[in-house]
């Protein structure tokens, strides 16, 4: 993973390019744009065939070039969809994207308990249509979140050009945030975090096997929940047509208290998420986003 | 016993750290990076041992950022805070 960054490889004009054909003929348009787009990037692009090889090879061990070139193509379509669509939230409006919520009360109930929630996320379906929804939990929103230095892609509220309407706790502030984050979840409210890529320098990892084989998850997450009593949840949207999300409440993680500082304590909750995210990838193959090489060489 | 004997008792038991003795810990030492040598993590189960044994909460940065400095800087917190 030294050499990967989750910058994207599309160049700036190039996403210009769709923001204006958003803009001119909405999703239609741009999606045509994009079939022929993603054909070149999945026939000729070293670098897209190989950053979307890891993940492929292991969802999909036993295929023959067709497929593989098929699979390819279809993985970073659903990609491109997705950032067009969430591109689209910002440019006419979170109404154009409909998004059905399952697990709603669940989610209540678990509120209702007073610790806050932590949202696990992972770099699968949109998670910021995901995000947009929420707001019937009425509560503050508080997203850990690390912005990589020159990525010109944008989030959905800055095509809006309007505030995050979330709070962002970045995890190079003091402590990585660890203070901040308590600090939250004490006033009830939910702390969303990714869980399936370490961020920047962040060394609280452990290993836990994902699609067969060993993968470093943080554990940042379960720790908190162990010192507050804060419940998580796994919590993934994914696409379910050419306007329409479904958000799913996958599991919820209970972390027991005083695990303390032990890291491999915490190795069988980090598991449980990776075990959902590895139903997630059964069921949706191709909404899984990482791009780099999440397992041990 | 006061309050930076007993904190630096704690933290080697409940933090785990069986390489130190309560007298190899300086008072001015920094809790985290180069000091004691805690990370970002630690600082969460910090604040649980501090309410545990001292009965005192950290509620947000303002009050944790200055007291989680050394263990000077979180013994006077506790004491001012025990004394409110």
């Amino acid at each position: 993973m030294s050499n990967w960054t989750s910058r994207s490889i599309g160049r700036d004009w190039q996403h210009r390019f769709f923001y204006l054909a958003i803009k001119l003929g909405g999703r239609r348009l741009a999606y045509l744009c994009l079939y022929v787009v993603v054909a070149w990037y999945a026939l000729f692009s070293a670098v897209a065939k190989e950053r979307a090889s890891h993940y492929l090879a292991r969802r999909f061990p036993a295929a023959g070039p067709w497929e593989r070139f098929g699979r390819r193509y279809r993985l970073i379509l659903t990609f491109g969809q997705v950032l067009i669509d969430r591109a689209m939230v910002g440019i006419i409006g979170a109404e154009r994207i409909k998004v059905q919520l399952h697990g709603k009360n669940a989610l209540l109930n678990l509120l209702a308990e007073g610790k806050g929630m932590i949202l696990v996320n992972a770099h699968v379906g949109c998670w910021q249509v995901a995000m947009s929804s929420l707001s019937f939990m009425e509560t503050p929103v508080n997203l850990l979140m690390q912005r990589e230095e020159g990525d010109i892609d944008r989030h959905y509220f800055e095509h809006a050009g309007i505030e995050c309407p979330y709070h962002i706790i970045d995890p190079r502030g003091f402590l990585g945030g660890a203070l901040e984050m308590m600090e939250v979840l004490k006033r009830g409210e939910v702390l969303s975090v990714m869980g399936d890529r370490m961020l920047g320098d962040d060394q609280n990892g452990v290993p836990v096997e994902f699609l067969g084989e060993q993968v470093t998850m943080p554990f940042s997450a379960y720790k908190l929940a162990s010192a507050t009593g804060t419940p998580i949840v796994a919590l993934f949207s994914y696409k379910t047509g050419p306007d329409s999300y479904d958000l799913k409440l996958y599991r919820t993680i209970r972390v027991p208290p005083g695990l303390g500082r032990d890291q491999q304590a915490f190795v069988p909750y980090v598991q449980e998420f990776a075990a959902s995210l590895e139903e997630f990838s059964r069921e949706h193959p191709f909404q899984f986003f990482n791009f780099f090489n999440m397992w041990y060489e | 016993m006061s309050v930076k004997e007993k904190l630096k008792q704690v933290l080697i038991e409940d933090l785990n750290l069986e390489d130190l003795t309560p007298d190899m810990i300086e008072d001015e030492m920094a809790l985290f990076g180069d000091g004691l040598g805690l990370d970002s993590l630690d600082a969460v189960e910090l604040v649980v041992v501090v309410q545990k044994h001292f009965g005192v909460e950290i509620k947000d940065m303002d009050e944790g950022r200055p007291a989680l400095q050394s263990i000077s800087t979180l013994a006077k917190f506790i004491e001012e805070k025990q004394a409110q």
